[in-house]
């Protein structure tokens, strides 16, 4: 029962770093309407830029974290400027969009490679012993993973639901054409959701990368189809979906260590995303038109 | 000189071995518009399941674990792994291909993909995990004893041959009602679906035929070099067989053999040659990945129909071009699908 309830803790830890990146992937896709297959590698993007900050320039930790963050919505920027989004404006076929983000994403994976190796990485944080509270027990990086995506996600809350440019993705995400005749500036408002889903993918490669301890630089690539089953999961570019798809997996995949042996748990995160698509495709919260 | 006829021989098996991959995913991709990310896993799967199949029972005094070892006679083992991926086809279909959008397809190959890997590699009670299977019984081996080359040769005949079967194969496929339909898909499967024609059987009978074909070369793989670990059938490879085809053409199977010829013969061969930086070991063969993930990029910016674009059907037509039409949201003449209508 103990190792039960510290699961459920560790649940909380992984949906935490779920959550960033679920998030921001759904944001993008619900704006842009395609799958970013290159996601995956905006983790490793973070993760290394946070790493280099506080490596080269003897930056404090949580200041290369956020120039990190921030790094990483602007290289996102970028891509989608310099490649996706024309892309986009001159093949409209959504085939083509799917197949470039995959290309993209072995260019970046490599590129990576070519620059940092294929060495182990540590985030220079003094490990401390675990902390308990109550019937769980995380090391104090992990109280700080949770607070963060707890503060990200009531950011994001409120970005959504209060600023202009929040119910304007909202309003593109429901209908674009209608979004554009209303007279919102869509292009505008498409380069600030790659940016924002950029800084989500960032922080999220960071916070996994404290998560773990010690990390490469293609750490995160294979969490990209847990992403996919999270916000699959919720709902395919519904962002409170999203959030909700992060904190199911999450649970699962960490409850499921109590009662199997832990290298399954891609493999149970798998076997949600079948279910799922095999009895409710369109997610837990279904959104018009996407599925 | 025979190192050379030993090395040609390696090359052309190499070549048709891909070509046969990549006319794999042309009737997924080309003919169907299936999108899979993850067609080396089908080879991967052939390979391994032709291998157990095909293999005396493990001796575990070797610490060499792998399920089965039959010890079938290699042609029907070779059934059995090609038997082994289309099923694997059959069960992706299954999730993936009823009423959902391409991308989700897309994502359960993937995933799919990510899963095998780590399933394989891990779990050395398998497939022997990242060590992977070594000393495949190969074929032909009674009749060619005399000079390696021998074997090689009679190889390079025996996947030629099996490369044209496969070739007229989906080219009659391809003209046949059956393709008719699997193109149809792709350019638009409402109107399919409103015909009352049964597009899931379809989608899905081009998964499984994809799977099967892919399957083919995978077992062509491990029968002649005889081995297999996954650090041979990476994401790297998948991409590999992804620029072939958009480069060759999509649709058009001369457009496989010309892109497997480009790409995976002489790009892949020529950058073998260039000398390794000491202080950095994966510098080439991450330059290399690069360069297929931007050459498929590439590609499909500038003539995503390939070198050899598809040949649309002619039919006679009066020419009714109204300038004024509008389209639909969301094509365009240009449109990557309808290639020929750009050059109209």
């Amino acid at each position: 029962m103990t190792i039960f309830l510290l699961n459920i803790g560790f649940g909380l830890v992984t949906a935490s770093v779920l959550s960033l990146l679920s998030v921001g992937l759904s944001l993008q896709f619900g704006v842009t309407n395609f799958v970013n297959f290159a996601y995956g590698s905006y983790l490793g993007v973070g993760m290394m830029l946070a790493y280099t900050f506080s490596e080269t320039l003897h930056l404090p930790f949580w200041a290369a974290a956020a120039l990190g963050t921030i790094g990483t919505g602007v290289v996102s920027l970028l891509i989608a400027e310099g490649v996706l989004e024309p892309f986009a404006r001159r093949r409209k076929s959504l085939f083509y969009m799917l197949i470039v983000t995959f290309g993209l994403s072995l260019v970046l994976d490599n590129l990576l490679q070519i620059l940092y190796g294929v060495a182990f990485f540590e985030y220079p944080v003094t490990q401390t012993s675990p902390v308990t509270i109550g019937p769980f027990s995380f090391t104090q990086a992990q109280l700080v993973i949770i607070a963060i995506a707890a503060v990200a996600m009531i950011a994001v809350h409120l970005l959504l639901s209060r600023t202009r440019l929040g119910k304007a993705m909202r309003a593109m995400s429901d209908n674009m054409d209608l979004a554009r005749s209303s007279g919102i500036d869509t292009k505008s408002v498409t380069r600030w959701t790659w940016f924002l889903s950029g800084c989500l993918a960032g922080l999220g490669g960071i916070v996994l990368a404290l998560n773990i301890v010690s990390f490469q630089t293609n750490s995160g690539e294979t969490l990209l189809f847990v992403i996919f089953a999270a916000v699959i999961l919720g709902g395919i570019g519904q962002t409170y979906g999203a959030m909700l798809g992060a904190l199911v997996i999450g649970m699962v995949t960490e409850i499921s260590t109590s009662f199997i042996s832990s290298a399954y748990k891609q493999d149970i995160a798998f076997i949600v995303l079948v279910l799922m698509l095999l009895l409710r495709p369109q997610g837990l919260i279904p959104a018009k038109g996407k599925a | 000189m025979s190192l050379i006829l030993g090395y040609v021989a390696t090359l052309l098996v190499t070549f048709f071995t891909y070509n046969i991959f990549v006319i794999g995913l042309n009737i997924q991709f080309g003919y169907a518009g299936i999108l899979n990310f993850t067609v080396i896993t089908f080879m991967a799967f052939g390979a391994y399941f032709y291998a157990v199949f095909v293999m005396p029972h493990a001796d575990n005094s070797s610490q060499i674990f792998y399920i089965l070892g039959l010890h079938w006679p290699w042609p029907l083992a070779m059934l059995a792994g090609i038997v082994a991926s289309g099923a694997l086809g059959y069960l992706i279909g299954l999730i993936a291909l009823k009423r959902l959008r391409s991308d989700y397809l897309a994502i359960v190959t993937l995933a799919t993909g990510t899963l095998v890997y780590g399933l394989f590699g891990n779990n050395n009670k398998l497939f022997d995990g990242w060590s992977g299977l070594f000393n495949v019984n190969q074929p032909f081996q009674s009749v060619a004893t005399n000079h390696p080359n021998q074997f090689s040769w009679i190889f390079v005949v025996f996947s030629g041959l099996i490369m044209v079967v496969v070739w007229l194969f989906a080219n009659r496929l391809y003209a046949s009602p059956l393709g008719r339909s699997m193109r149809a898909i792709r350019e638009d499967q409402d109107v399919v679906d409103s015909f009352g024609k049964n597009s899931f059987k379809f989608r899905m009978m081009a998964m499984v035929i994809g799977s099967l074909i892919v399957g083919i070369g995978g077992v062509l793989t491990i029968q002649y070099i005889g081995a297999l670990s996954p650090a041979g059938w990476t994401t790297g490879e998948t991409f590999v067989v992804w620029a072939a085809l958009l480069v060759g053409g999509r649709a058009n199977n001369l457009g496989a053999i010309l892109g497997s010829l480009l790409v995976a013969v002489v790009f892949n061969e020529a950058t073998r040659y260039i000398p390794q930086v000491p202080s950095h070991p994966n510098l080439i063969p991450n330059l290399r990945n690069m360069i297929i993930g931007s050459l498929v990029i590439l590609s499909i910016w500038f003539r995503p129909q390939g070198v050899f674009p598809e040949r649309k059907a002619s039919f006679l037509e009066v020419p009714l071009v109204d300038k004024y039409a509008q389209g639909f949201p969301g094509d365009e003449p240009d449109s990557a699908l309808s290639p020929a209508a750009s050059e109209a």
